[in-house]
């Protein structure tokens, strides 16, 4: 299997980013996770890499509820940013809002980027699935 | 005397006399008669012998024959003079003498006539004074003049008339000159200067009808006549005659006049008109009735009436209309009505009559037929006939009991069919019926002022006044009546009576039921109106009238809005009352506010129906408003109610999300550390996920404490709020806070007035101070040191606290939306947790509060809590 050239995980939650990196280092799909407590910080580390040429995440692990910046708005900048390559988002959450479902929806619209949507707890039956390259 | 001559002897003897005589028998034949005699009375070429003298002088008098029959009888001689006229008109004078015949034995046995013709002598001199006397005589009875003039003396002679008729005085001498120039200049002058010259050079005379001017100027007409005297062919001299005769002319102009005037009449009459002799024939004939037959005068007159074109069936009526000539004639006027054909034959119907003319006498001496055309009044006739059976049906079919009585007697005459159901006495009653019996004794005065108004005005009424019935009941009745009198001057009065029982019942009833309405319409709970064209009102109900704060009902009449409404609320009603009234069309169930001139608001629903009057066009309006203020209010408090609880659902169904977010994302962490760890052969690798699970059971207990918290807030929404002193709350805050504060530096400002008092919940009070304080302290602006104001407004019915600090300030913009969500934070600061804001507001909600918010990042921020300070 081909290994992922990296993946993001952004969630403010520890014992989930633990519970992720714990799953993916166990398949061994990538050797390189970086992990952002914020929206902020992620979309900010992202850019950088963009900029020094290191290569964006090839997938993503997205929580939604995070302090700062929130899952949305950083989808909303992310979707902005000068990408050819389809990148794989995750959006995981422990949310059952209707009006969480229906952003995702809108997203999905608006980007040619691959949007899932995936309520915690992530299983690890479905970790394989998700950290497919889109 | 000659007696006993032999008749041929004698007679040619006698014929030979050289007088005129002649013998008469005593059977007055003519025996004998001389040549001169003959001669002198132009009987030459007649048998004369054996005629009696009737025979020979057909008109001879009586008295002549009289004369001679006195003489016969023994009479003595009598004589005279006569006047006879010749065959050819000439009047002969005769001077006569008549004296007896005797025969042998002296007796009658005739008589001799001896004539002598005295014409040419009788004009002579010697019989002028004669002749005077025989002028003077007939003078003064006719005013005739004489005059004579002596050409031997060249006198002129005028008589005393003769002077009158000149105006001159007794003593007046005339000339032939002054007596031609009495005549009036021109013709008349001219022609007595040539008839005088005339007469003396030819002898003829004149008699003509000429002008005089008298001495007094008055211009007068004369009979002037005249003619010369010769003797042997001597002229001797001239006798005339005046004959004034201005009268006459003026008489006759007058008859002339009078004459035309009839005839003038007589023809331009529109009816026609004829005389007839009493025979019944045509004298005379109008033009109006030859016009009408069209026929000439010549084809009537002369002719009889009976057979005059204009009979349609002349043998009918023939021997009726001698009778009627006859009767006429007789002196009766006779008159009727006849039907006679127009020239076109078409048949007129005539008033005709036929009067006798009288002369002073009384005698009949002819008959004046008269025709006039009455087509127009028959048909007229006709058409009274027509109204007649109008009135009689109009009379038996009227509701209104009429009755006709004798004014004067009080006697009913006639009476309709509602009289009969109205009173109860029928046609066979009324016979007996005095029209004061019908009238209650204790009224029978206002029968006499009715009758004194009768006498004035001819009528009467309507008028209340009470009648009995047949059965003896009383009723109110409307009467009126009028006085007419007939042409044999007998005075009916006709009365109309109309029953009010039932009026006065209906009025009775219709003023019940105003009554009611009006009762109804008081008790609305609606105020009800009545305006007119220019918006006044005209009719209110009790409800407006206190509306409007009137006590009288009148006092609002004729008022308009302007009266009791302020400037903009009378503008949209007069608005709406026109669009009303011009387009016919009702508003209804409008929503209005009215503003009082005292400003008190009022919401109405308000209806405008037009008033439609009977030409269709708009002549009101009615106004119907119903107060929905206190609906209207309770609906406003409903709404706040609505939004209030829309609000708290939004929160509840945020709430439960976020409740069921954080328990899931504890139970999903719980849910995957357990599965790591049964999966886990690694020991190491269990204690680590043993400690997470730890950890991740205290951030559910903290969470759940959180939540706890929140739901207390949410569930004691009734907590009572009492008055709490603001500044001693704060001054309590700072001392919890004090060791936070001056480890950071801060500082506080109040600049609450000491005795501001908040209608609060105490603790909540406590928890709002202290994270308000707390937040702006924790995120502080780390370039300068924290500040902390605090300050008071007064903002409706709340009071607001608004607490201003210079930190870091939060990018509204960014995140307004999230500000107070729970577990939401904005700054890297560990300490954050979300929580905060979120409790606050609840608490500040809780109390009927708000929370507002002015920022600018990088300088600091400004939290306004509004205290609801009414409930």
């Amino acid at each position: 299997m081909k290994k992922i050239r990296a993946i993001s995980i952004i969630d403010d939650d520890p014992i989930t980013v633990f519970g992720i990196k714990k799953m993916l280092s166990s398949i061994e799909v990538s050797d390189h996770i970086v992990t952002y407590p914020n929206g902020k910080e992620a979309i900010d580390g992202i850019r950088l890499s963009l900029e020094n040429g290191s290569g964006v995440p090839e997938v993503i692990f997205l929580d939604i509820n995070m302090p700062i910046m929130d899952g949305w708005q950083f989808l909303e900048e992310f979707i902005t940013l000068p990408l050819k390559e389809r990148i794989r988002i995750n959006i995981v959450t422990s949310s059952i809002d209707p009006a969480d479902k229906q952003n995702w929806e809108r997203y999905k619209e608006k980007t040619h980027h691959l949007l899932d949507y995936k309520n915690k707890p992530i299983r690890r039956s479905d970790i394989l699935e998700i950290t497919r390259v889109a | 005397m000659l007696r006993g001559t032999q008749d041929s002897i004698d007679n040619n003897l006698i014929k030979q006399l050289p007088y005129a005589t002649a013998f008469i028998n005593s059977d007055m034949e003519l025996v004998h008669a001389s040549d001169r005699w003959i001669s002198d009375f132009d009987l030459g070429n007649k048998k004369v012998i054996g005629q009696t003298l009737r025979q020979v002088f057909p008109d001879i008098r009586n008295s002549w024959k009289k004369d001679l029959k006195k003489v016969l009888q023994g009479g003595a001689k009598t004589s005279g003079i006569e006047c006879i006229m010749n065959q050819d008109g000439e009047e002969h004078w005769f001077n006569w003498t008549n004296s007896p015949w005797y025969d042998q034995n002296s007796e009658i046995i005739g008589v001799i006539i001896q004539t002598e013709d005295i014409t040419n002598e009788i004009f002579d001199s010697a019989k002028l004074e004669k002749l005077e006397i025989l002028l003077n005589d007939k003078s003064e009875i006719s005013r005739i003049g004489s005059w004579q003039f002596d050409a031997v003396k060249k006198e002129l002679m005028w008589c005393d008339i003769t002077r009158e008729i000149h105006d001159v005085p007794a003593d007046y001498k005339p000339n032939i000159e002054t007596a031609i120039s009495f005549y009036k200049e021109g013709y008349s002058r001219n022609t007595i200067a040539m008839a005088v010259d005339q007469a003396m050079v030819e002898g003829k005379p004149w008699n003509e009808k000429l002008q005089l001017v008298t001495a007094k100027g008055n211009e007068i007409w004369v009979i002037a006549a005249g003619k010369p005297i010769f003797k042997d062919d001597k002229f001797l001299g001239l006798i005339g005659t005046f004959q004034d005769i201005t009268n006459d002319i003026i008489s006759q102009r007058k008859n002339e006049e009078q004459e035309r005037l009839f005839q003038s009449i007589f023809n331009s009459s529109y009816q026609f008109t004829g005389i007839l002799d009493l025979d019944g024939t045509f004298l005379q004939i109008n033009e109006t009735a030859l016009e009408f037959a069209d026929l000439k005068e010549k084809e009537v007159v002369g002719k009889k009436f009976w057979d005059a074109y204009w009979w349609p069936v002349p043998d009918m009526i023939k021997d009726g209309l001698k009778t009627v000539v006859k009767a006429a004639a007789g002196g009766e006027i006779m008159r009727s009505e006849i039907v006679v054909q127009d020239k076109n034959q078409v048949k007129v119907p005539v008033d005709f009559s036929l009067k006798p003319i009288f002369d002073k006498k009384k005698k009949v001496t002819s008959l004046l037929a008269e025709g006039r055309m009455i087509k127009e009044m028959v048909v007229a006739r006709e058409k009274l006939k027509v109204s007649e059976k109008k009135f009689r049906a109009l009379f038996e079919l009227s509701p209104i009991a009429i009755n006709l009585s004798d004014y004067d007697t009080g006697e009913i005459l006639e009476i309709n069919s509602a009289f009969t159901e109205a009173l109860g006495f029928d046609n066979n009653e009324i016979a007996a019926l005095n029209y004061s019996s019908l009238v209650p004794n204790t009224k029978k005065l206002k029968l006499n002022q009715i009758k004194e108004i009768l006498e004035k005005e001819g009528t009467f009424g309507p008028l209340e006044h009470e009648l009995i019935r047949k059965d003896g009941s009383c009723f109110k009745a409307s009467l009126s009546g009028s006085l007419v009198e007939t042409k044999k001057g007998k005075r009916l009065l006709w009365t109309a009576t109309q029953d009010l029982t039932e009026v006065k019942k209906k009025e009775k009833q219709i003023n019940e039921e105003r009554h009611l309405l009006r009762t109804l319409i008081d008790n609305l709970p609606l105020n009800v109106y009545i305006k007119d064209l220019d918006s006044r009102k005209v009719l209110v109900n009790k409800a407006e009238m206190d509306y409007c704060g009137i006590k009288q009902h009148a006092d609002i009449i004729g008022k308009s809005d302007s009266h009791f409404y302020d400037d903009t609320s009378v503008k949209i009603s007069r608005e709406e009352d026109l669009q009303v009234m011009n387009t016919l069309t009702p508003i209804l169930g409008k929503e209005t506010i009215n503003i009082k001139k005292d400003g008190q608001l009022t919401t109405f629903l308000t209806s405008k129906i037009p008033l439609i009057g009977e030409d269709g066009k708009a002549k009101g309006l009615i106004g119907i408003s119903m107060d929905i203020s206190d609906l209207k209010h309770k609906e406003k408090e409903l709404q706040d109610l609505i939004s209030v609880t829309s609000v708290q659902n939004k929160q509840l169904i945020n709430f439960a999300h976020i409740v069921s977010h954080n328990l899931r994302s504890h139970s999903a962490n719980f849910s995957m550390l357990l599965e790591f760890l049964v999966n886990e052969t690694d020991e190491g690798e269990k204690e680590n996920l043993v400690k997470m699970l730890t950890v991740a059971s205290d951030n559910l207990l903290e969470t759940l404490d959180n939540l706890n918290e929140v739901v207390a807030i949410s569930t004691n929404v009734n907590l009572e709020k009492k008055p709490v002193n603001l500044v001693k709350k704060i001054n309590a805050v700072e001392q919890n806070l004090s060791a936070f504060l001056k480890k950071n530096n801060a500082q506080i400002i109040n600049e609450i007035p000491h005795d501001t008092k908040v209608s609060v919940v105490p603790a909540y009070l406590d928890s709002i101070l202290m994270n308000f304080i707390t937040n702006s302290v924790k995120y502080r602006d780390p370039q300068r040191d924290p500040l902390v104001k605090l300050t008071l407004d007064q903002c409706d019915d709340y009071t607001v606290l608004s607490i201003t600090d210079n930190g870091l300030g939060i990018d509204l913009e960014k995140y307004g939306e999230k500000l107070y969500g729970m577990y939401k934070t904005f700054h890297d600061n560990p300490d954050a947790r979300g929580i905060g804001l979120y409790i606050t507001k609840n608490q500040v909600e809780a109390m009927n509060g708000k929370i507002t918010v002015n920022s600018d990042p990088g300088k600091g921020s400004t939290f306004n809590i509004h205290f609801n300070e009414k409930n």
